[in-house]
């Protein structure tokens, strides 16, 4: 590009439309936290979710596993940091907005142990005074809850990247948290593993598939 | 009643990255240099003029023990974009 060509005034409106597309298509996620999540929420739904049908426990709470994701979550989040060569205002604000998801999980898990342990004791009295269990099951409503959270920064994403398969897969989130509410705890572990499947693990394979093309494509350039 | 068109920004190049970093946070001078298709030599050119014109910030840092360079739009740089685009569209909707 020479620098000091002089333009028409068509010429400048058509290099400002320009530059300003290519500044929009320079973002590419690698996708491999979204395929990391993805897997593992589904993993330890359909753990538990076995766990409940075929009546065993395992020695330690599956979804610890979560917990020990977040150490390569760290590492990805570093690394694709330092490789990504533009900032957009974008990113700065969805940073935000999944950390806020982070700690909002993390406080529904305190939340729901907390109401857990009151509702136990308070189950067990009714017990021993009726006679008769309690028809009704906080652990139905858990999953309700998670879909609810998971929805909103997938359904965020999804439409500030115009990433069509992330708002979708927000979209889904929300769709299971409604039917949730009214299955079983079985057919709700399935639908939060449906939702993590659709939400997260699909939309990180295609971004990881057009993350390597762009990659391959940015290469042949510097030949 | 056309205003002149800021010289600063009537100019290829220049114009070239004022309109990719108008579009975001902040941009290292590799990116600039991929998407303008600009040689390094006539870049940091452009850029230190922009810079002289308080449309641009630019760090010089380090990073892995390699010089980097980012640049990033000035408030006095994103008035003069808009302005200049304003007048851009009086030029082009109104007969000479």
């Amino acid at each position: 590009m020479e620098q000091e060509k002089k333009l028409t005034e068509q010429e400048s409106l058509h290099l400002i439309t320009m530059m300003i597309n290519k500044a929009k298509e320079s973002y590419h996620d690698t996708g491999i936290g979204a395929i990391m999540w993805g897997a593992v929420i589904a993993i330890c739904s359909l753990v538990r979710l076995s766990e409940v049908q075929f009546g065993y426990k395992l020695p330690f709470d599956i979804y610890l596993l979560t917990l020990v994701a977040i150490i390569p979550q760290i590492f990805i989040s570093i690394k694709e940091k330092k490789e990504r060569k533009v900032k957009s205002y974008d990113d700065a604000y969805l940073d935000y907005i999944w950390l806020g998801f982070g700690i909002s999980i993390f406080l529904l898990i305190q939340i729901t142990n907390n109401i857990f342990g009151e509702w136990g004791s308070w189950a067990n009295e009714y017990k021993n005074v009726t006679g008769k269990s309690a028809s009704f099951r906080f652990s139905e409503y858990v999953a309700p809850l998670f879909l609810m959270l998971y929805g909103l920064p997938t359904f965020i994403t999804g439409a500030a990247c115009k990433f069509k398969p992330m708002l979708w897969g927000g979209i889904f989130c929300w769709v299971c948290c409604i039917i949730a509410i009214y299955t079983s705890i079985k057919i709700d572990l399935l639908l939060t593993a449906a939702s993590a499947v659709l939400a997260w693990l699909v939309p990180g394979v295609i971004m990881e598939k057009e993350y390597r093309i762009y990659k391959k494509e940015q290469a042949q350039l510097n030949v | 009643m056309f205003k002149d068109l800021d010289p600063i920004l009537h100019s290829q190049l220049r114009l070239a990255v004022m309109s990719l970093l108008i579009s975001v946070k902040e941009a290292e001078f590799t990116f600039l240099k991929e998407k303008t298709n600009a040689t390094a030599g006539n870049l940091s050119v452009q850029i230190q003029k922009l810079k002289e014109a308080g449309y641009i910030e630019v760090i010089k840092q380090f990073k892995d023990n390699y010089p980097q360079t980012i640049c990033k739009i000035t408030t006095p740089g994103i008035i003069a974009f808009e302005d200049y685009v304003k007048n851009l569209q009086v030029y082009l909707t109104q007969p000479k």
